[in-house]
């Protein structure tokens, strides 16, 4: 546990020495300031909630929403560079002259492995979580509305980035490189998932070929639900509505471990 | 107690390329031991199979066939990696820690308690000269800088067996010096070092035994003075030069030639030979100024080894 623990922590140095994390955590802070200034500056009466009349939103709480509109955009610009910086990791790790080295010491390969998994993982954690509680915190203060289970975004995420970031490190133990890895992410979080989502949520009931129909619904059912998961699944967790359907989180989690047992089952193999 | 650092019981290394057609033999039945305490050199031209046998040693690399033991423990295991430290090849440290962070890293993944950890540091960066540059960013270290990191690296863990491959890489005159002083300084607190070097001259001067490894085999493994030592040729320096006048059966068979001014040089079977060549130079009045056994340089007998055991290969 030691072990993981110090790849962790050097993956954390790691990352803040990349300047990309550091980059996301200055626009959050810079939003966070204007958001201060702005929502200081206005009176609370300024913000007239007309939610029944407009169109239908996910949220009972009008408070919930201003949080969500500011925070989803956000969230996917975070994961998107995390995606980014996060995709050399385990290459970088893998180079010659730095994994014989690891590999020399008394460590397991699994425990390297973890560790610089866990290291993206928390890299993006801290940076989610700055972000969001301080979205949270300024607009809470300021409506004097203290909702805790917005909070519980930060994790569905972090899970999120956990289950893409799987992927990640699996492709770079079998290319010993970042470019297909973070290709195959940005795929699967920009077009399959939300394409896949809307096939199975809109168009299977109408197609009658039942191959053509069950190669979408196993497709969608083998790729990381993403989409989901930023969507509806925070929304869910942002109005502290709980979770409705668990099925998105528990194909996403069986991805991740499948995902994970195969990298490991490779790397404990591999000769450098 | 088991007295041998290192023992490999036919170790080989197949490498296969990915589309499993092409097959490299890195390394063929290796059979060799080395004791504790010494300091063992590895030698072969580039491809002959040094750094395969260190990542095989060291679990980097997984073998096709046979076993080895470190330390009386088998390689697969990573647990006696702790008593281990390793210096490879073109090193690479994460460039955004400083040389003392480098040291706190690979230290702390090797087991040691920061408390004992920051007095090592201390005490091995007095030791490679770096002390001053302990908060500089390694990024700013010259090649001979990260050299000497390296073996610091490579002693973090006060490692009772360090393997150094080309540890002079890089380094001046000077310095390569000062890691010979520290590799016999290690060598004298009972140290075992496990060196691949291509500088022939250096590992002559510091090794006890040698191993000389081409195209996977070892072609010759022994003491380096015995090795190096040419044990039938003689050369003396006598007053005079009244040899050739000599006219003796077994002084003509011993092909007395004349070096130079002072030195001649002769061949005899073994030392009773040796002994009767001088007791007839004696006994004929010469007087015997100096004799010297004929040494061959470690880089002779291995250019010498690579080129029969290729010409082997083509035959």
């Amino acid at each position: 546990m030691k072990n993981i623990w110090i790849m962790t922590w050097f993956t954390l140095r790691e990352a803040m020495a990349r300047k990309v994390f550091l980059f996301f955590a200055s626009i959050s802070a810079v939003i966070l300031i204007i958001m201060a200034f702005v929502f200081g500056l206005m009176d609370k009466a300024s913000f007239s909630f007309n939610v029944s009349g407009g169109a239908h939103l996910p949220y009972n709480n009008p408070i919930t929403m201003i949080e969500m509109m500011i925070v989803s955009p956000l969230s996917s610009l975070c994961l998107l560079l995390a995606i980014f910086a996060s995709a050399s990791f385990v290459p970088i790790m893998l180079e010659k002259g730095n994994i014989d080295l690891l590999l020399s010491k008394p460590v397991s390969r699994d425990q390297l492995l973890w560790g610089k998994y866990f290291g993206g993982i928390l890299v993006v954690l801290l940076n989610i979580a700055f972000m969001v509680t301080g979205v949270w915190l300024i607009i809470s203060l300021k409506f004097s509305s203290w909702d805790f289970s917005f909070l519980s975004i930060i994790l569905a995420i972090t899970f999120t980035f956990a289950v893409l970031y799987s992927l990640i490190v699996l492709l770079g133990v079998l290319t010993k490189g970042s470019t297909l890895g973070m290709m195959v992410a940005y795929l699967i979080f920009l077009l399959l998932s939300p394409v896949l989502f809307l096939a199975k949520d809109k168009v299977a009931d109408f197609i009658q070929n039942k191959f053509l129909k069950s190669l979408i619904l196993g497709t969608y059912y083998l790729v990381p639900k993403t989409s989901e998961l930023m969507g509806k699944i925070m929304s869910s967790l942002a109005s502290g509505n709980g979770i409705e359907d668990y099925q998105p989180i528990l194909t996403s989690l069986a991805f991740l471990i499948l995902t994970m047992g195969i990298t490991i089952s490779i790397f404990r193999k591999k000769d450098f | 107690m088991n007295s041998l650092a290192i023992e490999t019981l036919g170790l080989t290394k197949v490498y296969t390329s990915s589309f499993k057609k092409q097959k490299v033999e890195a390394l063929t039945d290796l059979n060799l031991q080395i004791s504790k305490g010494m300091i063992f050199g590895l030698l072969g031209p580039n491809g002959a199979g040094k750094t395969t046998l260190i990542k095989l040693l060291l679990g980097i690399t997984f073998p096709t066939a046979g076993s080895a033991t470190i330390l009386g423990e088998n390689i697969s295991g990573y647990k006696m990696k702790y008593k281990i430290g390793y210096l490879p090849e073109n090193h690479k440290y994460p460039a955004y820690l400083s040389g003392g962070e480098v040291l706190q890293f690979y230290g702390k993944l090797s087991g040691m308690e920061s408390n004992e950890l920051n007095k090592k540091i201390d005490e091995l960066l007095e030791l490679v000269q770096l002390m001053k540059w302990k908060k500089t960013k390694i990024k700013n270290y010259s090649k001979g800088m990260m050299q000497r990191l390296g073996l610091a690296q490579a002693l973090v863990n006060n490692p009772e067996l360090i393997f150094l491959d080309e540890p002079t890489d890089g380094v001046d005159p000077i310095g390569r010096k000062e890691i010979r002083d520290i590799l016999i300084e290690l060598k004298n607190n009972g140290k075992t070092i496990f060196l691949n070097s291509h500088l022939l001259s250096e590992v002559e001067l510091i090794t006890d035994r040698v191993g000389i490894l081409n195209k996977g085999k070892l072609l010759r493994e022994g003491d380096v003075k015995e090795m190096t030592q040419n044990k039938e040729e003689y050369k003396i320096s006598i007053e005079g030069d009244s040899i050739e006048k000599l006219d003796d059966e077994i002084l003509r068979k011993a092909g007395f030639a004349k070096m130079n001014q002072d030195y001649y040089s002769f061949k005899v079977e073994n030392t009773n030979e040796l002994n009767k060549i001088l007791d007839i130079l004696r006994n004929n009045g010469i007087v015997i100024k100096e004799m010297l056994q004929q040494k061959s340089s470690l880089e002779e007998i291995f250019i010498s080894l690579i080129k029969e055991s290729d010409k082997e290969k083509v035959q």
